[in-house]
């Protein structure tokens, strides 16, 4: 009888239809060849571009100086917050935790190699807490599946960046993810709403391989006074008294307005304004980047110039 | 024992019947068209929003500039080669416009059904015509054009094999299983450029693309297209972006322009 | 405790109300050049449609959240401490939600500061128990609440415990309590309250991380002293792990925050005083300051056009602060 079961269930399981993969438990190794060179060495000062900042964003990031997060102590190991940690320096590691009463996925847990971040996504249909608890670097996280893709929302971020040149995030911003994984390529697809810093959600979307045998580790990070500085020094640049902000525009031939972001700037109808730009005849700086190793210097070595 | 087992087999039976069906067809009835079995609806109008790569697609990039790209030392040294009056002159114009790059261009698309299997991608940007067929493959010996030849489905699983949903013995119900992407191959593309300033792909290109619907908290309807190119030739590893595109009430904003060399 | 965990108790209904009397107060002494009497204080919310919400932060501490100010409860086998006392309306309210947390005796209270959302409930959680309450404050506090020109209050809500050191500290429920003055900030009678065990501060309106930091002129306050105590909270705070956890905050009002968020709110009272300076400098009118709308960038978190404190009282008391002439 066993038998006549067993050989019944194979040759249904051989014939029935099969389901895409949705488990996204694993190692999962960043892809950059998108925005490379602002995920990478990072964003030039001043460069707004793709980004639809409201007025208030534009002002807050054209304040910022550099010093704030190397000789401000507290900045030191200061992590990303959740939406940008998405743009994503490091290996990622997800992995499932199960209600042992029902063996159901509950959760999934995510560690990032950078800033040690780790990250819960309740998938138990619990609410979010009220505004008045504390908030997170990560955030308050929970996901429902729509047929193969997870949407995760976000909610109770700390202060941080939108892009780490200064461009900031509120902790009244919320983020909406759409997971998707294609064989060994995951794809999410970050969806921020910031009514602080942005006139419009920002739509940006990232990819990860399957890399099973990689290991995110340790980051070490000692917070320490470095520079002496008078207590309590807050770098900054006083309104309209920035004198880098034109440099991304001069090195890489860009028209000013456009460097500043915007809404406006995103949109098909915008090359219409860039009208008559010409590019730099070669490329200059990061011609190269792709990973690490060869985006750490804007230049090409020597002998390769 | 018997009782149990006999139970056990007409249970099994009806469960794979009911879920061993043709894509949207059940037992005894002709299957769908994929049209008609799509699970999300990508027709309509969408623009591209660019909120990534903004300088290399927005705008032509300067010669020589790769950086994102894993190209090898071959496709380096045709990349600094570009020259985009000897494209002009050769009527190359829409080099930088072929399937593997169009989805990265700023423009807007109109999606719809050319018939039940086909489903057509024109852009504005270029004036380019994608066809996806569903079903089939591409034909062999065929000229190799800007487009090349794509073969779509509704994304299935790479691997896999599940029992029916319902049984309750020692099985939760799936989660995440229902597919909703529809998944592209395109092969028999004419040699082009995978952004404007001549970073090259080659002629064996293998193009596997994703599109994924989501509809977000505000009302607004995205898809995004996860590209992944393969060129043996000129790739050190696949090139892989993901280009998002919001969908608009009409046509507002359709700006049909020519293929230009820069 | 995690401080993530959910609030347990009901929820808040009503936003912070009785702040309004605080900042009549203040919108009085902004607006006058010389000390003049405070404006009456406006009718309180309704006590009914207020719930109190408690949030446990650390070890023994506790956060309350009302139509006033936050509140600190501190519980163990020595009894309750109480940080701030609300309005008096709430008082029953209060001690409700603090017999859910201990059934000991409440044995000392603490005011930040002077204002009535901080103070008001002090008689009656005073009076609440068989054994006496000591209230402890800074002698600023003693000294605004008895002055001639205040509505008077009770004996027994004055803080008669007073300290005028820098510091002043007391060990309590296991743990080590600091009370540190901050001259010349809120109000001249600010103190931080520290709670060395818990690893937990409560700042008084020293910092309120949803709002510009009410600067209460008439009452001492200055953008200067501000500044100097929230650096001093960042000198008391230690993270636990890249900048998260380890000290909580129990702001004034608003939510519960780490060291992280007192940084960021430190930040940018600093960057509105210096914009509002190099404009001074410039030989600017406060009008024209106002004009100059120097905290545009961060409006949409902390600033508003309507309601007891708004963004433009908050650029005038800076004004004011840093010597500019009208």
């Amino acid at each position: 009888m066993l038998a006549k079961v067993s050989i019944l269930l194979s040759l249904m399981c051989c014939s029935s239809p099969l389901f895409a993969q949705a488990d996204f438990a694993g190692q999962w190794a960043p892809l950059y060849h998108e925005d490379t060179i602002e995920r990478l060495p990072g964003p030039e000062l001043g460069d707004y571009t793709g980004l639809p900042l409201n007025e208030a964003g534009r002002m807050r990031a054209d304040s910022w100086d550099a010093d704030r997060i190397s000789v401000v102590q507290e900045y030191q190991c200061r992590p990303h917050v959740g939406h940008y940690a998405l743009r994503g320096l490091g290996p990622m590691r997800i992995w499932n935790e199960y209600d042992p009463a029902t063996q159901r996925v509950i959760a999934y847990r995510m560690y990032w190699a950078a800033y040690e971040s780790q990250r819960t996504i309740y998938l138990d249909g619990r609410p979010h807490p009220p505004d008045h608890v504390a908030h997170t670097f990560q955030g308050f996280s929970t996901g429902v599946w729509e047929g193969n893709m997870l949407t995760i929302t976000t909610t109770h971020f700390k202060p941080g960046y939108t892009r780490r040149n200064g461009v900031p995030s509120s902790a009244k911003a919320k983020l909406t993810e759409h997971w998707v994984r294609h064989g060994d390529y995951l794809t999410i697809t970050s969806v921020l709403e910031d009514p602080a810093f942005l006139a419009e959600p920002l739509v940006r979307s990232q990819n990860w391989f399957f890399d099973p045998g990689q290991r995110a580790g340790l980051f070490p990070c000692e917070y320490l006074p470095e520079v002496p500085q008078p207590q309590g020094a807050v770098p900054h640049h006083l309104p309209d008294a920035n004198p880098f902000l034109k440099e991304f525009a001069d090195w890489y031939a860009i028209p000013f307005d456009a460097t500043r972001g915007g809404p406006e700037t995103l949109y098909p109808e915008y090359r219409q304004k860039l009208g008559t730009y010409k590019p730099l005849p070669r490329c200059e700086r990061f011609c190269d980047c792709m990973s690490f190793a060869d985006c750490l210097s804007p230049f090409p070595p020597r002998g390769q110039r | 024992m018997k009782t149990v087992t006999t139970a056990v087999i007409v249970v099994l039976s009806i469960a794979h019947f009911a879920f061993a069906q043709a894509p949207g067809g059940r037992g005894g009835q002709p299957p769908r068209s994929p049209r008609e079995a799509a699970p999300v609806d990508l027709t309509g109008y969408w623009v591209s929003v660019v909120t990534e790569d903004w300088r290399w697609r927005m705008l032509t990039p300067a010669k020589a500039d790769f950086a994102g790209v894993p190209l090898n030392a071959e496709g380096r040294t045709l990349g600094r080669a570009w020259d985009p009056a000897k494209d002009e002159a050769d009527g190359a114009q829409c080099k930088a416009y072929g399937a593997p790059a169009i989805m990265r261009q700023p423009g807007r698309l109109h999606i719809t059904w050319q018939d039940d299997h086909t489903l057509r991608i024109d852009t504005d940007y270029g004036t380019q015509t994608r066809l996806l067929y569903f079903g089939g493959k591409a034909p062999q010996g065929a000229e190799p054009t800007w487009q090349g030849y794509s073969v779509a489905q509704w994304e299935q699983p790479l691997r896999g094999v599940g029992l029916p949903e319902f049984i309750p013995i020692g099985l939760n119900p799936r989660e995440g299983l229902r597919g909703r992407s529809l998944e592209v191959v395109t092969t028999g593309l004419r040699a082009g450029y995978l952004r404007k300033n001549g970073v090259p792909y080659s002629m064996g290109t293998v193009l596997r693309e994703y599109f994924d619907l989501s509809r977000e908290s505000n009302g607004d309807t995205w898809f995004v297209v996860t590209t992944i190119v393969e060129d043996p030739q000129y790739l050190v590893t696949p090139f892989v972006t993901s280009t998002n595109f919001k969908k608009q009430a009409d046509a507002t904003g359709w700006n049909p322009t020519p293929c230009v060399v820069k | 405790m995690s401080p993530h965990v959910a609030c347990r108790i009901a929820r808040l209904k009503l936003p912070i109300g009785t702040a309004l009397v605080v900042v009549l107060a203040v919108t009085g002494a902004i607006r006058a050049e010389q000390a003049q009497p405070v404006p009456p204080r406006p009718a309180q919310p309704t006590v009914d449609e207020v719930e109190i919400r408690v949030l446990p932060v650390q070890r023994n501490v506790y956060m309350l959240l009302g139509a006033g100010g936050n509140t600190t409860v501190q519980i163990g086998n020595d009894g309750v401490l109480v940080v701030d006392t609300q309005v008096a309306g709430l008082a029953p309210k209060i001690l409700a939600a603090i017999r859910k947390l201990s059934d000991k005796p409440i044995r000392i209270v603490i005011n930040t500061h002077v204002h009535g959302d901080h103070t008001g409930g002090n008689e009656a959680l005073a009076k609440s128990g068989p054994l006496p309450v000591r209230i402890m404050a800074h002698e600023n506090v003693l000294k605004r609440m008895t002055a001639p020109n205040q509505p008077s209050v009770s004996e027994a809500s004055l803080p008669l415990s007073e300290y005028f050191t820098p510091t002043r500290d007391f060990f309590f429920n296991g743990e080590a309590i600091v009370l540190h003055h901050v001259p010349a900030a809120h109000t001249d009678g600010d103190s931080l309250v520290f709670f060395r065990g818990s690893d937990v501060v409560s700042t008084g309106d020293l910092f309120t991380p949803e709002s510009y930091p009410v600067i209460d002129l008439q009452n001492g306050g200055s953008v200067q002293g501000v500044i100097a105590g929230l650096n001093r909270i960042l000198e008391i705070t230690v993270p636990a792990k890249f900048q998260e956890g380890g000290t909580y905050v129990i702001p004034g009002h608003g939510r519960l925050c780490d060291e992280a968020e007192v940084v960021e709110y430190r930040d940018m009272v600093t960057i509105v005083r210096d914009r509002i300076q190099d404009l001074i400098k410039k030989g600017m009118t406060l009008e024209k300051v106002k004009a100059a709308r120097p905290t545009r960038d961060y409006d949409t978190e902390y600033g508003t056009n309507t309601g007891f404190w708004t963004t433009d009282m908050f650029v005038e008391a800076v004004f004011r602060s840093l010597g500019g002439k009208k």
